[in-house]
């Protein structure tokens, strides 16, 4: 299954995302590690033509809101360079919210990538016990359904969802889910939250100081849920 | 560094990252060891504040003092402001998310008059009395600078200080007598501000009194006391290449308007446009080295990463070593895969071996300005270009490959008869016929002109400056009958509202009676004004109606020869004679030669300054 890259032409890194850096989008993380990796002075390849640019792919997409401590990517290298000297130097050029933390030429392809762990915090104003288990019994039922973003159709979401289950930490619920990453099918964990929302009645006002939720990435795996890397 | 108050509300507000500070290359300091913590208030998004090359420049100039800590504040868009307002949260500095009444200092960058709402409505949102005279002991001293203030008697009394001119040693020098009182006890506001304008280019509105003639006009401006300078004399920095100029940059995560460096190549300007209150107020002009601009652009590139060094001044093809420059920083861009950009080129000075430096990475479109549409005008208003310019310097455009060009013109200017008019419709159909005479293989793909108009605002400190602006109806019958004159479908027109041009011209041009009625609209919760969707020309009427204002009186009427105008107050170098000598050029269509060719005696060169042309 997992296709051996020959020429160790890509250099991994694994990235955390934390902090107010959640409230970057992709876009704006592509065009800030293009401006990181310049100034790392890294033995960059870049692209042929009329505009040449560094070669960068990147792994699931974060969304807005969403901390992750699992960030991957793959940037093309003209040369060798020793992953933990790449490592450091691009380290030196970002700030503390956004840090490699783990380099290396990969075996594997980002298609490999098939399912994300995530915790989910929520804060409701009151919590009790029975909101807990409330919770558990939605997620644990037969069949999820979700209203898709940008359209009114209803999907079941149960296929994407590897396993999800609630606990009671202090005054707030936790989730810790495993969801589809696979590019066809990737299953963003906000969804998790509008259905707790909808169907639970949990957080009837976001907006409000009081009541709040947070998302955040741990883990990767591959389909056989041996971690990725 | 999070800010606990915003965090709360970033999820339900569109754009979050703007608020979030944490950059790379921001300045954090330890509060506790500073003396002096200096708040830069830019009055629009942090998109717009995040591109100026002056907020820039003075952040880094005053974080290289230890004993300052300088941030940057920017306003919030209007979903922000009533999340703030809803939540009461106060307006934060980016650094340390500290709310200003925690600062020593908070400046705000006037770039344009449009923003005096916002700087209104920031220091509500800070919780600061609006009026200089309100304001308690402990409140932060309130300064003003930008360009706007070579006539801030609109805003002056909101200000505990102005800043005339060039910053960068002048806040330092603010910063330290501050320090200095503080430590040996003789500080109190008042004690402050009478010590500062002793200080040059330092204007303190609170120790002046304005008089008025009983047609309106104003008496005169007088000193509360003896130790206080008649008029402001303009700071400007002597040498450029020992000024300081940031190493590194703050870089933002979200897009930005100029995301790029920017390389300030020389200040001032040679050429004189009557209309130009830049190239009036910026002289003289001073210009860097070859080798400091190419030791900065290295370095500035080192530290950022950025993909594209954009060269700055107000007329980049009249640096006088620009193949030196151009030459030595292709030497390592090209390679580095980092293009040049010349945002400012003159139609008589383009040329096919520029065309090829810049154009190596990039497409895109190309902008000149012509300004008016006959030869006539042109002289009048002193551009010194011709015809035969644009038509060659879009020749070569077409030629390196760009399709897409951009003519500016100016409607409402002095002399302008129907005929002027007419002829900006004539020069832009010549610039598709002259696409047209090309061969068509070497013809780029997809020809698109651009005509873009704006409307004439007679602004302080040109020779134009007593001139009237035309009404609103007549800047609109113009419009109208341009838009009828262009029928080439290949031919874009784009003109600017003349009603903002007209708030704007108030604005530029009004005395200390307009503040009410920038209060007026404050208190309505009006801010952005510079923004279309927010701009509300019926709202300032209703606020120069009830403070009893009369916008013609600063518009449509025109200022007399003889009448103490304004910014009278203020000492830009260039004289008043210089002006006047001008103005009756204007009116027989004389032009005047560039500084380069010969001195024409503006009266800047009394400023100093090593600078190349000045006798």
């Amino acid at each position: 299954m997992v296709q051996v890259n020959e020429t160790k032409r890509f250099l991994r890194f694994k990235f955390i995302k934390r902090g107010s850096l959640q409230y970057i989008s992709h876009l704006d993380l592509v065009r800030t590690m293009h401006k990181v990796i310049v100034r790392s002075k890294l033995p960059l390849w870049y692209t042929e033509g009329f505009n040449p640019k560094p070669k960068m792919i990147f792994a699931a997409p974060l969304s807005i809101g969403t901390e992750s401590e699992c960030e991957f990517m793959d940037i093309r290298m003209s040369e060798y360079i020793e992953p933990e000297e790449a490592m450091a130097r691009i380290n030196a050029n970002m700030t503390s919210e956004m840090q490699i933390i783990e380099a290396y030429y990969p075996e594997s392809k980002f298609t490999d990538l098939k399912w994300m762990s995530y915790r989910i915090t929520l804060t409701p104003v009151e919590i009790d016990d029975e909101l807990v288990l409330r919770s558990n019994q939605l997620l644990l039922a037969d069949t999820v359904e979700v209203v898709k973003k940008n359209s009114d159709k209803t999907i079941d979401i149960r296929p994407l969802i590897k396993s999800a289950n609630a606990t009671r930490v202090g005054n707030s619920i936790v989730v810790d889910a495993i969801l589809s990453a696979d590019p066809s099918s990737f299953l963003n964990p906000e969804y998790i939250v509008k259905y707790l929302k909808e169907k639970g009645g949990l957080l009837s006002d976001p907006d409000l100081t009081s009541e709040h939720y947070e998302i955040l990435r741990l883990k990767a795996y591959f389909a056989d849920m041996t971690e990725f890397r | 560094m999070q800010n606990n108050n915003i965090s709360s509300v970033l999820k339900s507000v569109s754009k979050p990252g703007r608020y979030i500070g944490g950059e790379f290359n921001s300045v954090i300091k330890n509060k506790d060891e500073v003396s002096c913590r200096f708040a830069f208030c830019f009055p629009d998004t942090y998109e717009i504040g995040m591109s100026n090359l002056g907020v820039r420049i003075l952040y880094d100039v005053l974080n290289k003092d230890k004993d300052v800590w300088c941030e940057r504040v920017y306003a919030p868009w209007t979903d922000m402001k009533e999340k703030m307002e809803e939540y009461n949260i106060p307006l934060c500095a980016v650094e340390s998310g500290d709310s200003l009444d925690s600062f020593d200092m908070v400046a705000f960058s006037l770039q344009y008059e449009m923003c005096y709402t916002t700087v209104l409505a920031m220091l509500k949102l800070a919780g600061f009395p609006l009026w200089a005279k309100d304001r308690a002991e402990d409140c932060p001293i309130i300064i003003g600078g930008g360009p706007c203030v070579y006539n801030s008697e609109p805003v002056a009394d909101f200000f505990d200080l102005i800043n005339v001119g060039e910053g960068e040693e002048v806040l330092l020098e603010i910063c330290h007598l501050y320090d200095k009182m503080k430590k040996d006890g003789s500080y109190t506001r008042s004690a402050f501000l009478r010590a500062a304008s002793h200080i040059d280019g330092v204007y303190i509105p609170s120790l002046y009194e304005v008089s008025y003639n009983d047609d309106g006009t104003i008496k005169e401006y007088k000193p509360l006391y003896d130790d206080v300078p008649k008029k402001i004399k303009k700071r400007i920095i002597e040498d450029m290449d020992t000024a300081s100029y940031p190493e590194k940059l703050v870089m933002p995560y979200i897009e930005t308007v100029h995301d790029r460096i920017v390389l300030e190549v020389y200040r001032g300007c040679i050429r004189g446009c009557r209309f130009c209150q830049a190239g009036m107020v910026y002289r003289p002009v001073r210009e860097k080295s070859v080798e400091t601009l190419c030791k900065q652009a290295k370095c500035l590139y080192d530290n950022t990463g950025y993909d594209e060094i954009s060269l700055i001044s107000l007329s980049i093809s009249d640096y006088s070593e620009l193949p030196a420059l151009t030459d030595s920083l292709l030497e390592w861009t090209d390679k580095s895969h980092v293009s040049l950009s010349l945002p400012s080129l003159r139609i008589d000075s383009f040329s096919d071996e520029l065309m090829r430096k810049v154009s190596s990475v990039r497409t895109g479109g190309i902008t000149f300005a012509p300004e008016a549409g006959t030869q006539r005008l042109r002289d009048v208003i002193n551009k010194n270009v011709t015809e035969e310019d644009l038509m060659r310097s879009v020749g070569i455009a077409f030629r390196g490959g760009k399709s897409n060009v951009k003519l500016y013109f100016m409607n409402g200017l002095p002399t302008e008869t129907d005929e002027d008019i007419l002829g900006i419709a004539a020069l832009a159909k010549k610039v598709v016929d002259q696409y047209y005479a090309m061969p068509k293989p070497e013809r780029p793909k997809g020809l698109g002109v651009t005509v873009s108009v704006s409307c004439f605002v007679p602004k302080p400190f040109t020779p134009f400056q007593w001139e009237k602006q035309d009404t609103y109806s007549e800047l609109m019958r113009k419009q109208e009958l341009l838009k009828s004159a262009i029928t080439d479908r290949r031919i874009k027109y784009a003109y600017h509202d003349a009603k903002v041009s007209f708030i704007e011209a108030v604005l530029a041009r009004g005395d200390r009676r307009l503040a009410p009625a920038i209060a007026y609209l404050a208190d309505k919760g009006q801010m952005l004004d510079a923004w279309d969707e927010f701009f509300n020309y019926d709202l300032w009427i209703e606020a120069f109606e009830k403070c009893g204002v009369d916008p013609d009186f600063y518009t449509s009427r025109g200022f007399g020869l003889d009448e103490v105008l304004p910014w009278d107050i203020i000492d830009v170098g260039v004289t008043k004679n210089f002006l006047l000598r001008e103005r009756n050029k204007a009116y027989e269509g004389e032009t005047t030669p560039s500084c380069a060719e010969h001195c024409s005696g503006c009266g800047a060169n009394k400023l100093g300054g090593k600078n190349k042309w000045c006798k």
